[in-house]
């Protein structure tokens, strides 16, 4: 995990999360824009992931290794998911649907921050 | 002539079931967790942890799907949902002795944000605003 890159995906979410609600107040279906930013949020994570994996498989210790993996998974895998939902039926609550992906993304990223103590 | 019912899983129900995936999710992911490491700590929290996990993925289900027999599952996994978040709720505020509040229903779901108590409260009144009638 790096810091920085952590400070840069949380603003990404948020800026995402808003974009999505302001979607649905301003009553549009996602469009190709919403896929863009989903898909560069989505890349930042997974940049995130790789390097926190190759620290963990490179021999960082945690406290908790089993359960920083899982949120590691979830982390990169709700986005696609949701928007995958969220753009199957276009309507103006597919926004909020990715808004709720990228919160719940946020909160697991939030967590990962918290489970990453090297050498605990 | 009777309307018919409108589908759970169209317009604002789509946004209701992405929440209830993600706690469908997180909920069973938790507890599964708890019960690999650290089951004898307390075996009827945790598998009460993992009721709460599958109680959503039914939800979830219910809601996602169509028809009376899917309206159904959701009815039932809501109510037990709402039942479960007051009483588990309660249990932890008035006895923190040997309840772990690690659990999603803990402290009426405390941990998370109070959204397993607003959560049923929602998904009563969507599942009777798109009932059919």
């Amino acid at each position: 995990m790096i810091g920085a890159l952590v400070v840069v995906v949380h603003v990404a979410l948020a800026a995402l999360a808003v974009y999505g609600v302001l979607l649905t107040v301003l009553n549009r279906p996602p469009d190709a824009w919403t896929k863009r930013a989903v898909g560069v949020a989505v890349a930042l994570l997974v940049v995130q992931a790789a390097i926190a994996a190759v620290q963990v498989f490179g021999g960082v210790t945690l406290p908790e290794t089993s359960t920083f993996l899982i949120y590691l998974v979830v982390s990169v895998c709700v986005l696609p998911i949701a928007t995958q939902f969220a753009t199957a039926e276009p309507s103006r609550w597919g926004g909020a649907v990715v808004a709720v992906g990228a919160i719940a993304t946020a909160v697991a990223v939030w967590r990962l921050q918290g489970l990453w103590v090297p050498g605990g | 002539m009777a309307e018919a019912a409108r589908a759970t899983a169209s317009g604002p129900g789509r946004v209701l079931i992405a929440v209830y995936g993600v706690f469908a999710l997180s909920a069973t992911a938790r507890a599964g967790v708890q019960i690999a490491t650290r089951f004898s700590e307390a075996p009827v929290p945790y598998l009460l942890s993992a009721l709460a996990g599958v109680v959503y993925i039914l939800a979830t289900i219910g809601l996602a799907g169509h028809g009376p027999g899917a309206r159904r599952l959701a009815w039932c996994a809501v109510v037990f949902e709402l039942v479960g978040v007051l009483a588990v709720g309660t249990l932890t505020v008035f006895d923190t002795g040997d309840f772990p509040s690690d659990t999603v229903w803990s402290v009426y779901g405390r941990g998370y944000g109070f959204v397993p108590l607003v959560l049923p409260l929602i998904g009563l009144w969507w599942l009777r605003h798109t009932r059919p009638r």
